[in-house]
């Protein structure tokens, strides 16, 4: 399978804050999630992609340099950022006008059935829309030069859950539409990357934790609930890490049928993923 | 992409309409009532110069520098857009504020011919590329100072070093009449009547490129 993006020990130092040789792909027809907490080196991570940001190590978008290609590789790139756009003055229509002229493929039939579908008015200006209006727009003028690859960054923040499905819905049909594409998608509501994404890459502190697939995730990981006489029978290379509560232990495993079969514990319960990010932040071992 | 980087601030800009069309109407009225030829251009030059830099507060605020990275552009780009923006804004002030003191002045000597206005066209041509070098002046201090500072903190910073500048100015122009050094005046003055002109309009372009270059330098290891 050939990678629309490919990261190999890129690291970036800021004052109190260090990327530490973060490698990871994107395949092409894939959904990677980027997870992590705020300031953990999602955005940083984008930045470093998009030449935003100066770093150190390789990177490479359809496996070209990111800074030797640049304009290249972002005519056939769509970005949303969660805090920036072309200017909260501006209309959706001047949006148009102004996008025709950076994207050779600017398809502005595209833009505009987008702008109906979305139900965005053509005349208000940006800075009078609802947040989730702002978000579309963002998604429409991303999509409507048809590239190859999405790199959204916290695009589903501060929506309400009828708007989040919306735009998930736009995500995925994205995806349906060409088995090339594919879409790096950094969040921190890990519930929307449940539904959507192939594989899950989880930064912490800078770090990459883990880079695995989400029915991987969602379908070997356990946590199990149990005393602390039957928590203390648990080899340590058998779990990645324990919460202790009030009146008993909740361990996270990463291979359900393993322990369950070897301990003959009958109930472990399926973590979602954001249970799993708790348990590797907060977790002891 | 220029060209959709220039659509993007004139969009922005296009809220001073009004504004503009009150500074005309402004400089209409100062214009008859001090029947000088020499104060629109200066003013419109020195307004609209200024209005462009505004583009940089819109950016601000919008953080919209992050997002046109991700578009198919680059630093230089950017750069060069505030440029050209600058100049181009400084010029057609300079220019709207002679047409607009010849029409004014016009209609003034058919109105009154009995108090007719002498238009001198070569005094009205110096004194609006008078208004564009001091505009440039201000502008090729004033962008690098926003790259390095911000549209906000730039303003303060600029004033600062136009303080200083002009106090090294007028600090020379002090230790020269200190040292009693003989400058034939009359010299100068044939000087500058010969080439005054040029000597404004290389000035406003050299200072122009080395502002843009220590600009791009700032902006080029700039963290978005």
């Amino acid at each position: 399978m050939d990678n629309n993006i490919e990261l190999q020990n890129v690291s970036k130092k800021y004052k109190g804050f260090e990327l530490k040789n973060i490698s990871f792909n994107v395949p092409q027809g894939c959904i990677v999630g980027l997870i992590g907490e705020n300031g953990a080196g999602k955005t940083t991570t984008i930045k470093s992609i998009l030449n935003i940001s100066k770093c150190e190590g390789i990177v490479k978008i359809f496996g070209k340099d990111n800074i030797k290609y640049e304009k290249e590789i972002k005519e056939e790139t769509g970005v949303v950022l969660d805090d920036s756009f072309l200017s909260d003055y501006l209309t959706a229509k001047q949006v148009n006008l102004i996008m025709r002229e950076f994207y050779k493929t600017w398809n502005e039939n595209k833009y505009i059935n987008l702008l109906k579908q979305f139900n965005i008015p053509t005349d208000k200006l940006i800075k009078d829309f609802s947040s989730g209006m702002k978000m579309k727009l963002k998604i429409a003028t991303a999509i409507s030069h048809n590239p190859k690859l999405l790199i959204l960054d916290e695009p589903t923040s501060g929506l309400d859950p009828v708007v989040r499905n919306e735009i998930l819905d736009i995500f995925r049909k994205y995806i349906e539409e060409d088995e090339t594409r594919s879409i790096l998608l950094s969040t921190h509501i890990t519930t929307d990357l449940e539904h959507i994404s192939d594989y899950i890459v989880f930064i912490e502190k800078g770090k990459i934790i883990f880079n695995l697939p989400t029915n991987e995730l969602l379908e070997n990981y356990g946590i199990i609930k149990c005393s602390k006489n039957d928590f203390l029978k648990l080899d340590e290379n058998d779990y990645i890490s324990y919460q202790k509560g009030q009146y008993q232990y909740e361990v996270l495993t990463s291979n359900r049928n393993t322990i369950r079969n070897k301990y003959n514990i009958t109930t472990i319960d399926k973590p979602s993923i954001e249970d799993i990010m708790l348990f590797y932040i907060k977790g002891e071992k | 992409m220029i060209k959709g980087l220039l659509k993007k601030d004139l969009y922005n800009l296009a809220t001073y309409k009004t504004s503009l069309i009150i500074i005309i109407l402004f400089c209409s009225i100062a214009i008859i009532g001090t029947e000088s030829i020499t104060i629109a251009p200066a003013i419109i030059c020195g307004i609209v110069g200024m209005i462009s830099l505004s583009t940089f507060s819109y950016d601000e605020i919008s953080k919209s520098n992050k997002y046109i990275l991700t578009l198919p552009t680059d630093r230089k780009e950017l750069v060069k857009e505030k440029y050209i923006l600058a100049i181009v804004a400084t010029v057609l002030g300079g220019i709207l504020g002679m047409v607009l003191t010849i029409i004014v002045v016009n209609i003034m000597n058919y109105l009154r011919p009995e108090n007719i206005i002498t238009l001198d066209y070569k005094s009205l041509v110096i004194s609006t590329l008078g208004g564009i070098f001091a505009i440039s002046f201000l502008q090729s201090v004033q962008i690098p100072s926003i790259y390095k500072w911000g549209a906000e903190k730039g303003r303060i910073q600029m004033f600062i070093l136009v303080l200083i500048i002009v106090a090294i100015l007028g600090g020379i122009y002090f230790l020269i009449n200190k040292t009693n050094i003989n400058i034939d005046m009359e010299m100068i003055k044939n000087f500058i009547n010969k080439f005054g002109v040029w000597i404004l309009i290389i000035s406003t372009v050299i200072m122009y490129y080395i502002s843009y270059k220590i600009a791009y330098k700032i902006y080029k290891n700039k963290e978005e």
